[in-house]
């Protein structure tokens, strides 16, 4: 075996309490990742399950209609759940830099710094894909609490299979390698490209533009001419998908501006520091909070069918079954909530490796900082306005826009039974504290960075 | 809430691009001592017995400083003195224990035994929270590198001091727009310190530093990642600025040139102070 890649097991000992920190980090968010798309497929082959399969007529009937909208959720989470892997891979390599570094001096090849790069984020890979499927055992009696169709889907109906998870175990850390090494590349490209110090290119309106028109002429082809009934899946998860991607260009564009924005108007040091955090990055934001734009219309969007259907009389979706309109708009608001908590999980994990990132990237300027009086509140007081502004914006904003879209359909039909709304309202304030109290992770590591670097005489 | 300090460099007083108020000190030799030094005699074992009195004019005053990092001793009983408006230059090999010192003399750290009078105030007795406040409110720093946040163009990174003391955002962008031009530095206000010299950056932290009308200047190694001309610019501004300002100034090196910028240099070598010389003006 070649004599440095022996050194590999070593030098991953030999990382100090930070190396530690950024691994246990990069494995919890690969553990998080690997959970939640397992419990997202489960879920989609559960009601595969029942359409292939159906136990009365109301899954005779509707199952179909739940596969797609299990698809749709499926689009919804499988890019956030992808960008958190993808930070994950980056965090560990970011850390790597310094040290790869003094390797390529003592002349270390490039070839075998890629090597013990991609040895290394696959390892954290494998482990995190590991702990993820334990994770994922551990979700299945959450999940299967959760009534669909007039009774929960069972565990064993949201059991994807042995082979998916060993699957899932040897093909996690294959991407977490690629990754390490797409990020990599750049190091070994550009060492200096790397720090990011300098004014960055502003992103055009002209994504915006881009994205509306493409929107646009998706709409109006497929409003030409009527659809065969079998391409209504695909329409449908297709819309929402380039809806998803118009999202994604216009997203960091919007933050940037905002982020502008405040920084013209702000009064006080955090504000201003954060709002240029938002502006120097906006991509970094949106990796963040990307997830919760989608979720957080459709979850805004559905949380009043009920209502809809209950006022809109005794209509039966399945013919003797005077529930059935019910139970199809209750599930419909249930599987949306769903969706919005997952992504608020993703966004939770996203938030706390981007700020302990930040953390360790800032490391010497935050410390000349406090040394030169700065408080340390202050820092924090950056970190939850960097975190709370954009995911008040889209997750909070995109809900709130779906309401205010559909109040006059609902009209005051959302105020006599206002339970789909407060159910609405308990997971975006849930899903905020959960985000927020992730972020205090990052809390401690800044203490500790600080204590590091002043007490260090001469 | 503090008072609005009023720059002390106002701008247009002084033309060209580095204010020269007063006239460049002349660099002496590195080898040898300053021109025509004054010694100070200095005990070199333990403390007095009863700490020194305060002399008039004091405006820091350390007695019988010792700090301990677990086995090793990196003040073994410091007593110094420094004027007002006066400029220090502490010197040392590494390990020495001038780090320490001016962390010490800064409330950065707090000395095991010993105290730190800053115009007679117990700087040593203060709880963390005050030593903050002590060091953005009466304190400027200079340091290496990498004081200046990246993500703030130049002007708010210089602006960031007043308005941590409290000065309206409008107001400190002013002031420190005044500062940058005043220490030649006009048309870099957007920049960010990714996009200026390493020259143009250490001009920013001066600003910065002295935006605040701080008492007394702490630099640690100033120039240490310049060039030497670079480096000799940088102490040229440090050093007529705080004149100008009437700020006393405490600069850590190791660099001979650096400290002949200085009034005084005071030696330190394991945790005491071994000579004092003054350069008479």
């Amino acid at each position: 075996m070649n004599a440095v890649l022996a050194l590999a097991p070593r030098l991953r000992r030999a990382g100090g309490r930070d190396d530690r920190l950024t691994t246990a980090l990069a494995v919890a968010s690969f553990a998080v990742t690997t959970a939640l798309t397992l419990s997202v497929i489960g879920g989609l082959l559960g009601f595969i399950g029942r359409q292939q399969d159906p136990v009365g007529a109301y899954q005779e009937e509707l199952a179909g209609s739940y596969v797609i909208f299990a698809w749709v959720a499926v689009v919804l989470l499988i890019v956030p759940l992808l960008t958190l892997g993808g930070s994950a891979a980056r965090l560990g390599v970011s850390r790597r830099d310094a040290r790869l570094a003094t390797l390529r001096l003592l002349g270390v090849t490039p070839r075998e710094v890629v090597v013990l790069t991609v040895l290394e984020t696959a390892w954290q890979g494998l482990i995190g894909a590991v702990i993820g499927v334990a994770g994922y055992l551990a979700l299945l009696p959450v999940w299967s609490r959760i009534p669909f169709m007039g009774e929960p889907l069972s565990t064993g109906e949201l059991w994807v299979g042995p082979w998916v998870l060993i699957g899932t175990v040897l093909v996690l850390p294959v991407l977490a390698a690629v990754s390490g090494m797409v990020s990599l590349r750049r190091v070994v490209v550009s060492p200096l490209g790397v720090a990011r110090r300098q004014t960055p290119p502003g992103l055009r309106a002209v994504r915006a533009v881009v994205a509306v028109a493409a929107m646009g002429s998706f709409m109006v082809a497929t409003s030409v001419g009527g659809l065969p009934e079998a391409a209504l899946m695909v329409v449908l998860v297709g819309t929402l998908g380039l809806g998803f991607a118009a999202m994604n260009l216009i997203g960091p564009w919007a933050l940037g501006l905002i982020g502008r924005l405040q920084a013209r108007t702000a009064r006080t040091p955090a504000q201003l520091l954060a709002a240029r955090r938002l502006v120097d990055d906006p991509r970094a934001a949106w990796r963040v909070v990307g997830g919760l734009g989608l979720a957080g219309f459709v979850a805004g969007a559905l949380a009043v069918v009920p209502v809809l259907a209950s006022a809109g009389g005794d209509a039966e979706m399945v013919s003797g079954d005077p529930t059935s309109t019910a139970t199809f708009s209750g599930d419909l608001m249930r599987g949306a909530m769903l969706t919005l908590v997952i992504a608020f999980l993703v966004a939770a994990a996203a938030a706390g490796i981007g700020q302990a990132a930040s953390v360790l990237d800032r490391r010497r300027e935050y410390a000349l900082q406090v040394l030169a009086g700065t408080p340390v509140e202050l820092l924090d007081r950056v970190r939850r306005r960097e975190v709370l502004i954009p995911m008040l914006l889209v997750g909070v904003g995109s809900a709130a826009t779906a309401l205010i879209m559909l109040s006059p359909v609902f009209g005051v039909a959302g105020i006599t039974d206002p339970s789909g709304l407060l159910l609405l309202v308990g997971c975006l304030v849930g899903g905020c504290a959960l985000v927020m109290a992730v972020t205090e992770t990052s809390r401690p590591l800044l203490r500790s960075v600080l204590a590091e670097t002043s007490v260090r005489p001469d | 809430m503090s008072p609005m300090p009023q720059p002390p460099v106002p701008p247009g007083v002084t033309p060209g691009p580095v204010p020269t108020p007063v006239p460049a000190p002349v660099p002496v030799p590195t080898t040898g001592p300053a021109p025509t030094p004054t010694p100070v005699p200095v005990p070199t074992s333990g403390p007095p017995p009863t700490p020194a009195p305060v002399a008039p004019g004091t405006r820091l005053a350390a007695r019988s400083l010792v700090k301990r990092f677990g086995a090793t001793v990196a003040l073994a009983g410091v007593d110094l003195d420094i004027a007002a408006g006066e400029s220090v230059a502490v010197m040392g090999p590494s390990g020495s224990g001038k780090s320490t010192l001016l962390h010490c003399l800064a409330g950065i750290l707090v000395p095991d035994s010993g105290a730190v009078l800053l115009e007679g105030q117990g700087v040593h007795a203060m709880n963390e929270r005050d030593r903050s406040m002590l060091r953005r409110q009466r304190f400027g720093f200079v340091f290496q590198f990498g004081q200046l946040l990246s993500e703030l163009p130049a002007v708010e990174n210089v602006a960031l001091a007043p308005m941590l003391n409290g000065a309206s955002r409008k107001e400190a962008m002013a002031l420190a727009a005044q500062w940058l031009g005043s220490l030649g530095l006009a048309g870099m206000e957007t920049r960010r310190p990714g996009e200026l010299s390493g020259g143009q950056a250490q001009r920013v932290a001066v600003a910065r530093a002295l935006i605040t009308g701080p008492q007394v200047v702490f630099a640690d190694e100033p120039t240490g990642a310049l060039d030497q001309a670079t480096g000799h610019d940088v102490m040229r501004v440090l050093t007529s600025t705080c004149r100008l300002a009437g700020a006393t100034l405490v600069v850590v090196t190791h660099d001979a040139q650096v400290a002949a910028w200085c009034d005084r240099r005071v030696e330190v070598r394991d945790g005491r102070v071994v000579a004092d010389v003054r350069r008479s003006a």
